[in-house]
């Protein structure tokens, strides 16, 4: 007669190795949450930036043809037969601001060159000036807001 | 292992008991005078934390000036002058778009010394970063890269790019259109790198523009936790150079010095 033989099933992983297992998988995943929480932390939630809604005057006070240049907000105000722009005098290179010339604008650090409508026709910059929306406040002032980028040639009439 | 100090037969004279200051250095140091013995002397570096960064023993190929010149030396030096008069310079500089700018002119005519200590910072700065790139150049000319140091160079590429951080976010601290500039247009230029530009420069400004938000997060950057960072690679740097073998030095060289043994 055959002796019936008992096989203890071996479990594929013993008690020890599984508890271990899942202690450090608790502990990695809990590093990889405390990294991911660090990374959030650290991306402002509240942006402390300057305010991107301005006011620029009446409109009266701006003669036709004639680039005003509000230096502190960084823009140059046209007036044309069309209307109002709002042109970013921020170059899109490195940032540096530009300046007003004769063919429209230059940089002054790394030499890129816009027209009057702020497309590059010369030197480093990647894409032309940014336009902004130009509208009316309920007083009457011009209003720009430099979150909202419009196509280049936009301009807003002031009836 | 347990025989070990049976074997440090001649162990260093301490000062006479009963002697206060005698005592004092003692228990800082650990020996009295200072052994002629090579035994002795070994025994002092090995027990004294002031000392062991010094190896015991020391290649006379690796002594020569002209080897090394001591440059690394010195840029670890410039890092000590930094680290002090920058902390001296944190008590009356504060990371204020408003008031920044004011305490730098403050330092530079009011402060008893500190337009010394700006100088000295600032100057030190610069050299610093001269020093790591000649050290660099030294390491390299020299073969010193190579095997079994070649772990070391990363390090010292680490220690070089922290070096450029430190540069960089110190240079907005003053508040002056060169620091301005300077930052806009970096920071700009950290924007175009690819997938991670944006973010990078998002988190190095905390806002679209150079301002507040970007002058205090250069300034923990600069003051604390690339210092830190910089501090803990240095430690790194230098144990790996006693690990391995000292400055590198031709295999038939290797003579002990005069009075042998150690």
């Amino acid at each position: 007669m055959k002796k019936k033989q008992v096989r203890v099933q071996q479990p594929e992983i013993d008690r020890r190795t599984f508890l271990s297992t899942l202690g450090w998988a608790g502990v990695g995943v809990s590093a990889i949450a405390a990294a991911l929480g660090n990374i959030l932390y650290l991306k402002p939630a509240v942006d402390y930036g300057p305010a991107t809604v301005i006011r620029a005057g009446r409109p009266d006070d701006y003669k036709e043809g004639i680039k005003e240049l509000l230096e502190d907000e960084r823009i140059a105000v046209i007036r044309d037969k069309k209307g109002f722009a709002a042109i970013s005098v921020t170059c899109t290179h490195l940032g540096c601001t530009v300046r007003i010339s004769d063919a429209g604008f230059e940089c002054p650090c790394h030499g890129s060159q816009y027209d009057n409508d702020g497309y590059v026709t010369g030197g480093p910059a990647p894409r032309p000036l940014d336009w902004y929306q130009v509208s009316v406040a309920p007083n009457g002032e011009l209003e720009i807001d430099k979150g909202v980028i419009v196509p280049p040639g936009t301009y807003f009439k002031v009836s | 292992m347990s025989e070990q100090p049976t074997t440090l037969t001649k162990q260093p004279q301490v000062r006479a008991k009963g002697n206060f200051f005698g005592n004092v250095w003692r228990s800082l140091f650990r020996y009295g005078r200072l052994p002629e013995d090579a035994e002795g002397q070994s025994y002092v570096v090995f027990n004294s934390l002031f000392l062991h960064i010094h190896p015991v023993k020391v290649s006379k190929h690796s002594l020569r000036l002209t080897y090394t010149y001591g440059l690394g030396v010195i840029a670890t030096i410039l890092f000590l002058v930094l680290t002090f008069t920058g902390i001296w310079l944190m008590f009356y500089y504060f990371p204020s778009a408003t008031e920044a700018y004011n305490r730098m002119l403050d330092l530079r005519s009011s402060v008893d010394f500190g337009f010394v200590l700006r100088n000295i910072h600032k100057w030190a700065a610069e050299t610093m970063v001269v020093f790591v790139i000649l050290h660099m150049a030294r390491v390299f000319f020299t073969g010193a890269y190579k095997p079994p140091r070649e772990f070391n160079w990363v390090i010292g590429v680490i220690l070089l790019l922290l070096t450029l951080g430190l540069s960089f976010t110190g240079y907005l601290l003053p508040w002056d259109q060169l620091a301005f500039w300077a930052i806009t247009v970096g920071t700009s230029i950290a924007g175009y790198a690819p997938v991670l530009g944006q973010p990078l420069r998002k988190f190095l400004l905390g806002a679209d523009v150079v301002g507040q938000e970007a002058l205090v997060r250069f300034y923990v950057l600069h003051v604390v936790i690339l210092p830190g960072i910089l501090s803990i690679f240095l430690a790194v740097h230098f144990w790996r150079i006693r690990k391995d073998g000292g400055l590198s030095h031709p295999a038939d060289n290797d003579i002990p010095p005069e009075g042998g043994g150690q």
